[in-house]
């Protein structure tokens, strides 16, 4: 294998070592920091930032055995949900949501590390037909994440099989006394649950494709011959979600980007002569990308005036509606069972023609669960035309357990496949 | 005229407020910051719990509502002195609301108290700036009175007493460096309020207030308009110079600190000492032991050791011997005194309980005190050889207390006084009782 020959094919990476692909190896998205490795997660504004300290994950991978072989491509501070980073590994002229996915998928052994504040774990893991898991917000310390949204979005494990997802999930998680959120948590127990009752909300594939309607059909099908039971709820604020969740995501969002401003990290090299709020201003013009920009000002403008109230409050009600309803039903069942995305991974071309509202609101399978902090894992569940669909398991806070439990039992029924092109 | 102030107290916690950097002390510019203050992309705040212990505590002392969840906000932030560009503080949960805090019987109320993180210190330095982030982080607690103050000097009295009960409450030491600041509103009738930002020191604000209120009365008078702004005060010139717009409170954002979380309240208050603010112990002393309001403040106001004294004291003694000597012979020698009042408490009671008792009269008592408090009867300061002399001269002068002596143990009380009187309180009583007696026990046994 040679990574270098597998970067020029797929852009996976965008600093890789030198590695002979033995043993255990595992990658981060561009927005967790490693020592050693630039961190740009994605943005020209940090382009050269070479962190002082190290993530907490990136040390706990490397105590448990694993070797960082590089960091993988993500979409601007993960920001936005169709990622064009990385090439999909069934189809190169498709894209894959992001280059950890890639990763997992075409490297043995290899878990790929990736955060998920707009779905951004479900969503390339459904494209790349590998599995996914976003564990409950706070299981794993975030010290060391380049910030998007903050509320939201824990750091969660990409790989092919669920046995070395099995393996690293306990290494990264637990208490950091440098992230306070991750020291509320339980502790974390593995092998304990069996999945035997499903909750599938009502109508939830109207508006999908119809090969993703039929490959979640099949598997609804399959799951009861695999005596669980399958059983139609109503989630009457789930279609809410998703406007709480720009909102949200975009108003955090504008604040944690406030800090680029070209000194002290990243890009330096400004005219110094320029008053402080014209020097920054240039930096921010130039060196942000359309979407980074798009959600700084929506961001700042949803919570200007009596917008805090009309927009970014409201929102904040609204995600504990959706939660009530989550948690309404998952204290009846194991796991709500939905698709991960709508449609199989599109081509660069025809992202293009999506509209900005259409492309955001295919996440809407795998942002709601990330919206009210809850853990969930998308599976691969069908091939339409080569290309692989998922599905995705919800659990209650704290119970990545079941999760995984559901998944080894569909791995041992379901023949996932590999990428045919393997280097 | 309308003044309302907000104050901002830095609060003295070893460690910064989110991060574990020290607050204070640094030797050098730029000495004190790691990656969290430096707002280092991926990194996240831990909250440092004293500083809400100090906020529940000043809470307290300005009679304010304490709730029982908090979280912080963040709050825009464009300036190069705070690196995340946001500053952490609080917004719909302060620590402390709704309080108020008299200032003799003026009522000046308070709108609420906050918990905040302080930017860091730019300076001008030739056509450029320099940032020195040592203070970036440090925790602060911003005070904001409700515009009941009615006179600049008003406003400097009300600082003054404000600032010497926060120091007793949270032991702030009077350094300098943890410095108190003031932003002053000022508004003259009906017409919109002017904010001086950051005046430092409480002769400042005073100047600034009469500065603006003499430029706003100008302004009005010759049938101007007030313009709501932001206004700097310039300490060399004395005088305000305008800054920029007034932000209105809708343009901050604030949104939610989510990397905090909640914060217990109730759960940490419940480990809280309170301490009685100054104001409030003379209260206290006054009802409680029936004594003058105006002769207790002056006691507190001397110090409030002294008072705790007076308090220890009249427990034992009653408050009117109590009283009478610590107004008296204890404060005139009270700056000895102070330093090491506690080590010396158990000495002054048993000096006043015998003057009580009958057996030591005033002037002795002034002058064993007097003794006590000068240390002149420290063990180092003590010169037993010299003592021994003298009480063997005074019995050979008074030979017939040698034979009552023998007879009854009083007789030396003779020979004591003769000492006490001709020492004049170098030495304890109990040491001149003690040496007497050890040198007639050992004359009567020859």
């Amino acid at each position: 294998m040679n990574l270098a020959d597998i970067n020029k094919r797929y852009n996976i990476f965008s600093e890789f070592v030198p590695h002979d692909g033995k043993g255990f190896t595992f990658s981060l998205s561009d927005d967790m920091i490693a020592k050693g490795f630039q961190a740009t997660a994605g943005s020209m504004i940090l382009e050269g930032h070479r962190p002082v300290y190290d993530s907490t994950v990136s040390v706990r991978m490397r105590d448990a055995g694993a070797s960082l072989i590089g960091k993988t491509n993500m979409h601007e501070f993960g920001v936005g949900v169709l990622s064009v980073a990385a090439k999909n590994p069934f189809d190169i002229e498709r894209i894959c949501g992001s280059g950890a996915a890639c990763a997992a998928s075409l490297i043995d052994d290899h878990v790929a590390l990736a955060t998920s504040g707009w779905g951004g774990i479900s969503i390339p893991a459904a494209f790349c037909g590998v599995i996914g898991l976003t564990p409950t917000q706070g299981r794993v310390s975030r010290y060391g994440q380049i910030d998007n949204v903050s509320s939201m979005g824990p750091i969660g494990i990409i790989a092919p099989n669920t046995k070395i997802l099995k393996k690293y999930l306990p290494a990264i998680s637990g208490k950091d006394v440098n992230d306070p959120v991750s020291c509320s948590q339980p502790e974390l127990k593995l092998g304990k649950s069996k999945l035997k009752t499903v909750a599938v909300p009502k109508g939830i594939t109207d508006n999908v494709s119809k090969d993703v309607r039929k490959a979640f059909d099949d598997s609804v099908e399959m799951l009861k011959g695999m005596s669980v039971d399958i059983t139609y709820e109503d989630m009457p604020h789930l279609k809410y979600s998703m406007a709480a969740h720009y909102i949200l995501a975009c108003v955090e969002g504008s604040l944690n980007f406030a800090t680029y401003c070209g000194m002290r990290v990243g890009q330096q090299n400004g005219d110094m002569s320029l008053p402080f709020d014209d020097y920054f201003t240039s930096f921010r013009t130039k060196y942000f990308g359309q979407e980074i920009k798009k959600s700084i000002i929506s961001g700042t403008y949803m919570t200007l005036g009596d917008n805090r109230n009309e927009l970014y409050l409201r929102s904040l009600g609204i995600r504990q509606l959706v939660l009530d309803d989550h948690k309404k039903i998952l204290s009846k069942y194991d796991t709500i069972l939905t698709p991960s995305m709508p449609f199989i991974a599109p081509k660069s071309g025809e992202i293009e023609k999506m509209g900005y509202a259409d492309k955001y609101l295919s996440g809407r399978f795998a942002i709601p669960p990330v919206f009210c902090g809850l853990p969930s894992i998308s599976v691969p569940c069908g091939y339409s035309g080569g290309m692989p669909m998922g599905m995705q398991f919800i659990s209650s806070h704290w119970n990545e357990d079941v999760l995984i439990s559901a998944a080894e039992m569909w791995e041992n029924s379901f023949n996932i496949k590999r990428p045919e092109v393997l280097l | 005229m309308k003044i309302g102030l907000e104050i901002h107290v830095q609060l003295p916690t070893r460690s910064k407020m989110f991060c574990s950097c020290p607050a204070g002390g640094a030797a050098g510019p730029n000495e004190h910051i790691c990656p969290g203050c430096m707002g280092m992309p991926g990194t996240r705040p831990a909250l440092n719990k004293e500083a809400i212990i100090l906020g529940i505590k000043i809470a307290k002392l300005l009679n304010c509502t304490v709730p029982e969840t908090i979280w912080f906000n963040r709050k825009i932030y464009f300036y190069p002195d705070l690196c995340r560009h946001y500053q952490i503080t609080q917004y719909e949960t302060p620590i402390a609301g709704n309080g108020v805090y008299y200032l003799g019987k003026k009522p000046i109320r308070i709108n609420r108290a906050h918990l905040e993180e302080d930017p860091g210190v730019v300076s001008r330095s030739g056509d450029g700036s320099l940032t020195d982030y040592n203070r970036s982080g440090m925790p602060l607690i911003e005070i904001v009175t409700e515009p009941d103050i009615a006179t600049p000097a008003e406003a400097r009295e009300f600082l003054t007493a404000l600032l010497k009960d926060i120091r007793h409450v949270i032991d702030l030491p009077d350094d300098g460096e943890r410095s108190i600041r003031a932003d002053c509103n000022i508004s003259m009738k009906d017409s919109e309020r002017c904010e001086v930002k950051n005046v430092s020191g409480l002769k400042n604000v005073e100047r600034a207030l009469t500065f603006e209120a003499v430029r706003q009365t100008k302004i009005l008078k010759a049938g101007g308009r007030i313009a709501r702004e932001t206004r700097h005060y310039d300490a060399d010139r004395m005088v305000t110079t305008s800054a920029r717009k007034k932000e209105h409170e809708g343009d901050y954002a604030y949104v939610c600190e989510s990397n905090l979380g909640k914060i217990d309240v109730k759960k940490i208050m419940s480990s809280v000492e309170h301490k009685e603010s100054p104001k409030d112990l003379a209260a206290r002393l006054e009802k409680e032991f029936v004594i003058d309001g105006s002769v207790a403040m002056q006691i507190v106001n001397t110090s409030v050791k002294l008072a705790n004294l007076f308090e220890h004291l009249a427990k034992d003694v009653g408050p009117e011997t109590s009283l009478k000597w610590v107004t008296g012979a204890i404060s005139s020698f009270w700056k000895m005194l102070e330093k090491d009042a506690d080590a010396k408490i158990g000495g002054i009671k048993d000096i006043i309980m015998r003057q009580k008792n009958g057996e030591i009269n005033d002037v002795e008592c002034s002058i064993m005190l007097k003794a006590l408090i000068t240390g002149k009867d420290d063990p180092a300061a003590k010169n037993d050889a010299a003592l021994e002399p003298l009480i063997k001269i005074a019995i050979a002068n008074n030979p017939s207390v040698l034979t009552d002596y023998k007879k009854s143990e009083k007789a030396a009380n003779r020979i004591i006084g003769i000492i006490m009187k001709e020492t004049g309180g170098s030495y304890s009583s109990s040491d001149i009782v003690e040496a007497t007696k050890k040198i007639l026990d050992e004359l009567s046994l020859q």
